[in-house]
């Protein structure tokens, strides 16, 4: 048996209301993820088209590993041209859609065009029968929990759901898409940096409904090699300190420490209010309030996704993030995780990057329009202004640059006109060279480096070791918090197609997807100026003295492939 | 002497020694010779009443361990490394 077969790809053009199956093509099979989103954006995309026009192309495509036993291995990525960056966008998110597309062998859905009439929308139901374009008027406008429940009741109990809020439906840069996460089913996983929710929200594209029927796991063709890799890589894990069984918001308190905490709109590195931010409160809060630790998609043994309750013991959100406590919560001033945790909420229901949200709040209260730490403030910007349309409301869900030119304010850190993650480029050069160089523009996400004692002549081969890695482990479905290796991954590939996957063919691999999102953005019109961050991070110092001032000769080092030993296998995917 | 080996994200202060070897009977003695070598490292694995911050993870010769991490004797050949939990998200 060759793994599996007869796998499909979905195109639906919106212009003409239709949908196509095709054969997904066999030399792809490697090919998932955000490898396949590259490769279909660079073939069908015009890199020069309006982000939020009929000719960007918006890709959902599962990892290859989704929908086999592998673990943590089902998310999906979410591709097309940002409106954020004017680059090629690749946003992931775990839940249940990217599992259940691969149980019906669906790789990809291509969603091109643009309806005519702008005030219609329409959802996509995804079935083992195919797929089809369905009226979704009744969904105009809807936050992203009460749509979720509205389609739960009206599909199958098996059915997940993809959605954009009513930040993508109004076009906003920095509107996400959510995904469902495994219990409930509620929308709280989001695919969210860079605006793709904009660009679902653009092709009238309300939600995608995914009913895996009765498709099953995906039958490698090496059952008993593949079976003895997912029972030893889960021991192995298990036997291990586990990390993040506490979730990501325990890093706070070490990432206080390495100045990359950032509070006041970066202006610090180190907030006062750690303690009441840091996520071991959230874990002291499940006796009293309820709540726990779970995991958001089937077959994930990491399980470090919050779900955090209110006072009264109702819940209230989930996953409550590292990113979005530093950046939603720090940066803005915020003192305590329960008022980041209804912010948390606010932004998953109007479908916000809480990151690029969090980091235009801060630049708005920099400028003194609104009182540093006021969440009362913040949250009724984000429920009530935001979906008004005010013109406020309006420049924070565009993100950080558009509040900057909002406000006149000039201190507005980012690269690319995307916002800062939490992990900051002064402490961090060598993820500073990720922010200048990767495509994907400022994204921890792409090649996190966390090593302050790096010296300059390791920047850049760090930053590309760490993005070519995240480019691989992007692709294969696998979560960065399982913190994979290219040698794992090559390893599961191998078992499910019954062939040897080398290490020059997974290096190959994740290099590839590197060259060819490069590649859509200089025909994007990016060049060698784009690759710095903006001067707040250049000239403005935290901690002692640190400001982001790793020349242009190193940063260029990162686009020259770089000669790698057995560091590159054994390096964990980190994010 | 018993080596310890420092994680990425702790080699600030040891302006990036990945390992060194230091004189120690146990691990806190190596810790704090760690320290006197390169100031600015031990707040990185101890809280400020001594014990093991709850993000590090102490590990001899690939064994976790639990308890009393910091009186658990080593040897000159031992390995210590720590294990901090820090990613993004």
């Amino acid at each position: 048996m060759a793994g599996p077969t007869g796998d499909k790809l979905i195109t639906v053009d919106m212009t003409k209301q239709s949908v196509e199956v095709a054969d997904f093509p066999a030399k792809w099979k490697l090919l998932g993820g955000r490898a396949l989103s590259a490769k279909i954006l660079l073939d069908l995309c015009n890199p020069k088209c309006d982000p939020l026009g009929p000719e960007n192309v918006l890709v959902m495509a599962p990892g290859v590993l989704s929908g086999t036993a592998a673990p943590t291995s089902g998310r999906i990525s979410i591709g097309g041209k940002s409106p954020l960056t004017g680059g090629i966008k690749e946003a992931n998110s775990g839940g249940q859609p990217g599992q259940h597309l691969m149980k019906l062998g669906i790789r990809a859905i291509v969603v091109k065009g643009q309806p005519a009439d702008a005030s219609k929308r329409y959802g996509l139901e995804v079935t083992a029968d195919g797929a089809k374009i369905v009226a979704a008027d009744d969904c105009k406008g809807m936050l992203n929990y009460a749509l979720c429940d509205k389609l739960a009741k009206k599909y199958t109990k098996t059915a997940s759901f993809i959605s954009c809020g009513p930040a993508g439906e109004m076009r906003l840069s920095g509107a996400s898409v959510a995904t469902t996460d495994q219990d409930n089913r509620y929308p709280a996983r989001h695919a969210a940096r860079g605006g793709l929710g904009a660009v679902m929200g653009s092709k009238g594209l309300k939600y995608v409904m995914v009913d895996p029927g009765k498709g099953g796991v995906r039958r490698p063709a090496d059952q008993k090699g593949f079976g003895e890799l997912c029972k030893n890589y889960t021991k192995s894990y298990q036997a291990g300190p586990q990390m993040f069984k506490h979730g990501t918001s325990s890093v706070v308190p070490v990432a206080n420490m390495l100045h990359t905490f950032p509070y006041k709109n970066r202006t610090s590195g180190q907030s006062p209010d750690a303690k009441t931010l840091d996520g071991a409160r959230i874990v002291e809060s499940f006796a009293t309030r309820g709540g726990g630790m779970h995991n958001c998609m089937t077959g994930c043994i990491v399980k470090c996704s919050n779900i955090v309750h209110d006072e009264n013991g109702t819940y209230k959100t989930s996953a409550l993030e590292f990113e979005t406590l530093a950046v939603l919560g720090s940066s803005c001033a915020v003192a305590t995780w329960q008022e980041v945790a209804e912010l948390d909420r606010a932004c998953d229901e109007i479908g916000l990057d809480t990151i690029e949200t969090g980091a235009a709040i801060a630049v708005l209260m920099d400028s003194g329009k609104m009182p540093w730490g006021d969440s009362a403030a913040m949250a009724k910007l984000i429920l009530e202004e935001i979906p008004k349309g005010t013109e406020r409301g309006k420049a924070i869900g565009s993100g950080v640059v558009a509040t900057g030119k909002f406000t006149g304010h000039t201190r507005v850190p980012h690269g690319r006109g995307q916002a800062i993650p939490a992990w900051d480029p002064r402490p961090l050069k060598a993820t500073g060279v990720t922010y200048c160089t990767s495509p994907m523009g400022a994204d921890h996400t792409a090649g996190l480096v966390i090593n302050p004692g790096l010296t300059p002549d390791k920047y850049a081969y760090e930053s590309q070791k760490s993005q070519l890695v995240n480019a691989v482990c992007d692709s294969s479905g696998f979560c960065q918090f399982l913190q994979p290796t290219l040698d794992d991954i090559r390893a599961f590939y191998g078992a499910l197609y019954g062939e040897e996957v080398t290490r020059q063919q997974i290096a190959d691999q994740g290099w590839q997807c590197l060259q060819d999102e490069w590649e859509f953005n200089r025909r994007a019109g990016f060049t060698k100026a784009d690759d710095t961050l903006s001067a707040p991070l250049r000239e403005e110092p935290i901690g002692a003295g640190m400001v982001f001032d790793v020349p242009a000769e190193i940063i260029q080092q990162v686009y020259t492939r770089q000669a790698m030993g057995d560091d590159l296998f054994g390096a964990k995917a980190a994010g | 002497m018993p080596k310890v080996r420092i994680p990425p994200p702790y080699r600030g202060p040891t302006q990036g020694t990945a390992e060194l070897s230091v004189e120690g009977a146990n691990v806190l003695a190596c810790l704090e010779a760690t320290e006197r070598k390169f100031p600015g490292f031990l707040p990185q694995v101890l809280d400020e009443d001594g014990n093991v911050h709850r993000f590090v993870k102490l590990f001899k010769n690939g064994k976790l361990l639990r308890g009393e991490a910091l009186r658990e004797p080593l040897a000159a050949d031992d390995d210590l490394e720590i294990v901090a939990a820090i990613a993004g998200g």
